[in-house]
């Protein structure tokens, strides 16, 4: 069982290690493809907009418990993603 | 039925054809018509009462050879080099103050809906000989008689959405311009396409007026999701390998921001609102925000030299891109109560209530170098803000010297990996 395991972990090192040069390349093409065209480039009207804001308000209340999950965060978290929509309520 | 349009009444009526203007009205339907307030004028006035369409004369000498000094900002007239300005919009019609107590849409004049019907070319008599002088108010808003030389102007709002109620005036000159495109596009010569460097001649910069709508609102946002918070971390042994775990407390998390914006800017032109990846729009969009406290009253004089795109979007059309954006500000500004929640927060439902918004059309100065890609039939800009000097553009690339180069850095890294596997082995 033990040797199972360590197999198991070694041949994952192995495959993260093979994956360098594909991930590699990947990442070197996207890199220089937005360097040069720019696409994710957007007005920070959340940013660069004059706004008064007035204290924010709000309430927190608890409703479940998790005891045990391999998850380290929130899934779906939303939280830094302003400009996804999300249900609107009327 | 259809409903009468505003143009119809321009044109000249058939008097054979029989007179039809809806079916009859009922009794208390015509009390009600005889007793309805006037239509509405526009909330805020913002023609310049002291131009008028065709000749615009310098104030201190009669000529009419009038263009934007863009070094001062300022008017001054070629024959005798008199300067002078309009006023700023901010304070003459106090756009800065009351966002507060905005309530329900408030649309100056120059914003108001644009009639698709009426057209865009406009023919003035020229005021110094007579000739008649066309004018395209889509990419123009002055032409020269061709006769006596005079500069004739369109400074009558039409409801073509060709004249806005506030201009902002180039501040960066061309050569300026041609500079900042220059060292843009120098930082990207290794992997553009080799014909954009072939063709590359950032002296055919334009300058461009883009319409847009500056908007100052008043509203109230309200989210509602799930938030989590760590309350233990652990690892567990399976074997040799060690695995994490984590209980967290799950929370309902109700958060709610009232906030005033001052001068969001949102396109005019629904060529350039498209913002996916089927253009370069973005590119434009990008070089926001612009000093638009800084933008003056109309006077088509700013525009001379430069050429104009009219504005085709009216208040209507562009109200969910408000809303979207004030939904976006008000996540902003909830963000920072949020730092309890180490596992994050998934905002589900959120809701906003606009008190309300003040529109003013506007236009906006850049220098655009645009250059057309044959092979994917993609318009590419690169755009300088002529106010703040922000630089953004869009390079067409090489594929093969970017897949060369991503191959090239793939083979180095598994190189690399192999040797780390051959000293593992």
């Amino acid at each position: 069982m033990s040797a199972g395991i360590v197999l198991v972990t070694s041949d994952d090192a192995v495959m993260w290690l093979l994956a360098a040069g594909p991930a590699g390349a990947v990442a070197t093409y996207w890199a220089l493809y937005r360097y040069y065209r720019n696409t994710d480039k957007s007005h920070a009207f959340e940013r660069d907009t004059l706004i008064q804001a007035r204290p924010v308000e709000g309430a927190q209340e608890k409703v479940d418990h998790i005891s045990r999950t391999r998850d380290s965060d929130i899934d779906g978290d939303n939280s830094s993603d302003h400009r996804s929509r999300v249900e609107r309520l009327r | 039925m259809t409903s009468a349009v505003p143009g119809d009444a321009q044109r000249p009526r058939d008097p054979e054809a029989p007179v039809f203007d809806g079916p009859p009205l009922s009794l208390e339907e015509e009390l009600a018509a005889a007793r309805a307030e006037p239509e509405p004028g526009p909330d805020i006035e913002t023609v310049n009462e002291s131009l008028a369409d065709g000749l615009n004369r310098c104030p201190k000498c009669g000529g009419t050879d009038v263009r934007l000094r863009a070094s001062t900002g300022m008017l001054v007239c070629l024959f005798c080099r008199h300067q002078w300005q309009e006023s700023r919009v901010e304070e003459e019609f106090g756009l800065g103050e009351g966002i507060e107590e905005l309530e329900g849409t408030v649309v100056a004049s120059g914003a108001d809906a644009v009639a698709a019907d009426v057209d865009d070319v406009v023919t003035l008599t020229c005021g110094g000989c007579g000739a008649d002088v066309v004018v395209d108010t889509a990419h123009s808003l002055n032409a020269r008689c061709h006769w006596c030389r005079h500069t004739l102007n369109i400074n009558q709002q039409t409801p073509n959405g060709a004249v806005p109620d506030a201009v902002l005036p180039f501040k960066l000159t061309h050569a300026e311009a041609v500079e900042r495109i220059r060292e843009f596009a120098s930082k990207r010569r290794l992997f553009a396409h080799p014909r954009f460097k072939r063709e590359f001649v950032p002296e055919n910069v334009l300058g461009v007026y883009l319409p847009y709508l500056v908007v100052d609102a008043r509203a109230e946002a309200a989210y509602v999701g799930r938030g989590e918070i760590q309350t233990r971390r652990w690892t567990e042994k399976q074997g040799d390998s060690s695995v994490t775990y984590y209980a967290a407390d799950v929370y309902r998390v109700d958060r709610s921001v009232a906030f005033t914006v001052d001068d969001l800017t949102i396109e005019g032109a629904a060529d350039r609102a498209v913002l996916d990846s089927s253009t370069t729009n973005n590119i434009v969009n990008t070089i926001l925000p612009f000093d638009t406290k800084n933008a003056v009253k109309w006077n088509s004089s700013y525009l001379v030299g430069f050429t104009s795109e009219k504005r085709d979007l009216d208040v209507g059309d562009l109200q969910p891109v408000l809303e979207d954006q004030l939904l976006s500000i008000g996540r902003s500004q909830v963000r920072e109560s949020l730092s309890d929640f180490d596992r994050g927060v998934r905002w589900e439902q959120e809701r906003l209530d606009l008190g309300g918004s003040r529109w003013v059309s506007m236009y906006l100065p850049v220098w655009l170098y645009s250059y057309y890609q044959e092979n994917t039939k993609m318009l590419h800009y690169i755009a300088v803000n002529a106010r703040t000097g922000e630089t953004m553009g869009s390079v067409p690339v090489s594929q093969w010297r970017l897949v060369a180069a991503a191959l090239t850095v793939g083979t180095v890294l598994e190189g690399i990996a192999g040797a780390v596997l051959m000293g593992m082995a």
